[in-house]
């Protein structure tokens, strides 16, 4: 297969199609990232070699047409259809673009979007609840009324005592009490069969997108007062993360608030191939597009999902 | 749609007749679409209607040239028409020239509204539009704006703009302004942006503009600087004299300046003195009181950077409070290096963060390892990591993914 230089606006936009990977920054709102990205992309496009305006079709025989100045211009260009006159070639409403999975504005990290013919595979990854991972940090010693660090605050506590050996162990309760919860939320009657055998899977991805659920959180860094969790989960906002923060707080005879939320997985999106800021641009969005594009092909289960429970593969 | 081309053909009617030499071609057409709604009476005598249309014409033009005529040629056609009713099954023509006719009284009104509504040429037989590109093919003022480069897609999103350019004539309200620009050094190439932005510098009289520009010049503008205001600000002209005056007055008085550093201010940023005074005397407010410039020091700012006056003030003082209090940076750093004040927050974290975790933020000039915070914010991604961090762009990513 040979590679060549694409200097054409059309064929890009053809060929745009699939789901990309972008890094949000904290403080952005996800709506923000979105028109940043596709006004780049609007723009790139229109830089490129776009479609010159159409010739003017002028009947060469029209009654009384002799008089008519519009026939020496038989194979002149139709004006109407010049750049100036209808607006650049690519606005950003050409761009058809449907997010997967809502971030809010203190997250940072993965967040996916689908392109073009791409809406559709977003939607179906949307439908089969991929588990998201999360890297929170809180910080011990303050409470705040939002449980983040920009609202009032209103506790402040000792924290000298708490130890990381005491934060993983609380951790580790609260992931069982949580995956108790799960079972409640996959569908079924608890007392039944049904529910034994799909008990007998493992874990189990919830019924609905309404109640969050979490599979995991394990302590990953502690440097006092700051320590940060790492959360499994599906259905969750960054509010509920949170406030998780608030209770772990709490949990340890002290206070805390949350200081960065980070996702750094979407199902097999990772942040590693996420676009940053300045590769918020055409070029950018193409290469990463190709990129996510193998995760799908690697992953077909993404899409067609046919078991219950969460898997590894 | 049958009453709209109607309409049409109305208004083309009444319009041809005014301009005598080119109304001929035009009639016919007109006739004929009205004989191809009829075609099932013509099959059966079409050489009385040719002939009807013959007589139909000159009547129609010279009722409005001279009326002494028309009398004259009524009667002659009173006749004619006597005479082709006399001849049998031919009483459709006569229908279709009364038509005609009555349908010609309502043109009048027509023909006033279009008076009225002041649209030149261009109005002519066009029909409701959402854009200015439906009538690009027709009108020769629109062709010329699209020569020198007017945007047109960014005109008619502004209400009311879009009728407006439709109306002018390019020879009569367009091209005495364009020489009157270039007069005063405008650059053609500029001259596609200005009208963009302000069609409306059309409708001021030129004599007015003329006041303006003498204005400038008593002021002791250079020519230089006069040609930099009406480039880089296409709305400096439709500000009148009085109003300029107070405003250069009002910067001269606010900030201390001297004459010289009015000029300087006005040809370096054009559109600060044009600009929304609200805005500009909160942002006042924000760098004095706020920030806590000194009197010396704001001039110094505005001097060399006006835009500061031009941003939002939550914005500035957002990048005032992380530059200030989070970078370290003192108020006199501050005002050798103005341009960290123009980089927006976002740049200005991450890449202070990121030489911070590589001990290198350190920007006292005294000091060993010495980073200048002009350096800091200029040049892109790549240029920032290789020369003044001395990183290489991977280690900044993965930096900037724990972020």
């Amino acid at each position: 297969m040979s590679l060549t230089k694409v200097y054409d606006a059309p064929t890009v936009f053809r060929h745009l199609n699939g789901i990309m990977n972008i890094y949000k920054p904290a403080g952005m709102k996800v709506k923000h990232v979105k028109n940043a990205v596709l006004h780049n992309i609007a723009k790139d496009l229109n830089e490129m070699k776009v479609r010159e305006p159409r010739k003017l079709h002028t009947p060469l025989l029209e009654p009384g047409g002799d008089a008519n100045p519009l026939l020496r211009k038989i194979n002149s260009i139709d004006l109407a259809d010049h750049i100036l006159a209808t607006g650049p070639r690519y606005q950003i409403s050409d761009i058809r673009c449907a997010l997967v999975a809502g971030l809010g504005i203190h997250t940072s990290g993965v967040l996916l979007f689908g392109i073009n013919k791409g809406i559709n595979q977003s939607q179906q990854v949307q439908r089969n609840r991929p588990v998201r991972a999360y890297h929170v940090t809180g910080r011990l010693g303050m409470a705040t009324e939002t449980h983040f660090p920009d609202a009032r605050i209103t506790v402040r506590a000792d924290y000298r005592h708490v130890h990381p050996d005491r934060v993983s162990a609380l951790a580790a309760s609260m992931q069982a009490s949580h995956q108790r919860k799960m079972y409640e939320l996959c569908g079924v009657d608890l007392q039944s069969q049904a529910a034994y055998e799909i008990a007998c899977k493992g874990l189990l991805r919830p019924a609905d997108n309404t109640q969050p659920v979490i599979y995991g959180i394990k302590l990953i860094d502690f440097q006092r007062p700051d320590f940060t969790l790492e959360i499994h989960a599906i259905n969750e906002c960054e509010e509920y993360l949170a406030s998780l923060i608030n209770e772990v707080g709490i949990e340890l005879r002290t206070v805390a608030h949350c200081t960065s939320i980070r996702c750094i997985r979407h199902g097999h999106y990772g942040v590693e191939t996420s676009l940053l800021r300045h590769g918020w641009n055409l070029r950018g969005v193409v290469k990463n597009m190709r990129e996510q594009r193998q995760v799908l092909q690697k992953h077909p289960h993404l899409i067609n999902q046919d078991k219950i429970e969460l898997r590894n593969d | 749609m049958i009453i709209l081309r109607n309409l049409r053909f109305i208004t083309k009617v009444t319009k041809t007749d005014a301009n005598i030499p080119n109304y001929l071609p035009k009639n016919i057409r007109s006739l004929r679409n009205q004989t191809r709604q009829r075609v099932e009476s013509l099959t059966t005598k079409e050489e009385h209607t040719d002939h009807v249309e013959k007589l139909a014409q000159p009547t129609r033009t010279e009722q409005r040239v001279n009326t002494g005529i028309t009398e004259a040629v009524n009667k002659y056609l009173k006749n004619e028409l006597r005479h082709i009713e006399n001849k049998e099954n031919i009483d459709v023509p006569t229908i279709q020239t009364n038509a005609t006719h009555s349908s010609h009284l309502p043109a009048n009104d027509e023909e006033i509204d279009d008076q009225l509504l002041d649209v030149g040429e261009a109005k002519k037989d066009y029909v409701p539009t959402f854009n200015l590109a439906a009538y690009v093919n027709k009108s020769p003022t629109l062709q010329k704006f699209l020569q020198l480069g007017v945007d047109l897609h960014s005109i008619e999103r502004r209400k009311g703009l879009a009728k407006f350019t439709l109306g002018l004539d390019f020879e009569k309200d367009v091209q005495p302004y364009l020489y009157f620009l270039q007069d005063q050094g405008v650059p053609a190439e500029s001259f596609g942006e200005l009208i963009t932005k302000n069609p409306l510098i059309f409708k001021i009289d030129i004599d007015d503009l003329q006041t303006r520009v003498n204005y400038l010049e008593s002021k002791k503008f250079t020519a230089v600087q006069r040609q930099r205001i009406f480039t880089y600000n296409p709305f400096w002209l439709m500000f009148s004299t009085h109003r300029i005056d107070k405003r250069l007055g009002h910067f001269q008085k606010e900030f201390h300046l001297n004459g010289d550093d009015v000029r300087f201010l006005a040809s370096k940023q054009p559109r600060l003195i044009t600009y929304n005074m609200d805005h500009i005397r909160k942002a006042s407010f924000c760098i004095r009181e706020e920030m806590g410039f000194d009197k010396d020091e704001i001039k110094c700012l505005l001097l060399s950077k006006p835009r500061l006056w031009m941003i939002n003030s939550d914005e500035l003082i957002e990048r005032f409070a992380y530059a200030h209090q989070t970078m370290g940076l003192s108020h006199d750093l501050l005002i050798q290096f103005p341009e960290v004040l123009t980089s927006r927050e976002f740049r200005l974290r991450q890449r202070h963060e990121f030489l911070a975790t590589l001990g290198r933020a350190q920007y006292d000039p005294e000091k060993d390892l010495y980073t200048s915070p002009k350096d800091l914010v200029s040049g892109n991604d790549y240029h920032f990591v290789r020369n003044v961090a001395k990183s290489d762009l991977e280690t900044y990513e993965l930096f900037l993914k724990t972020r």
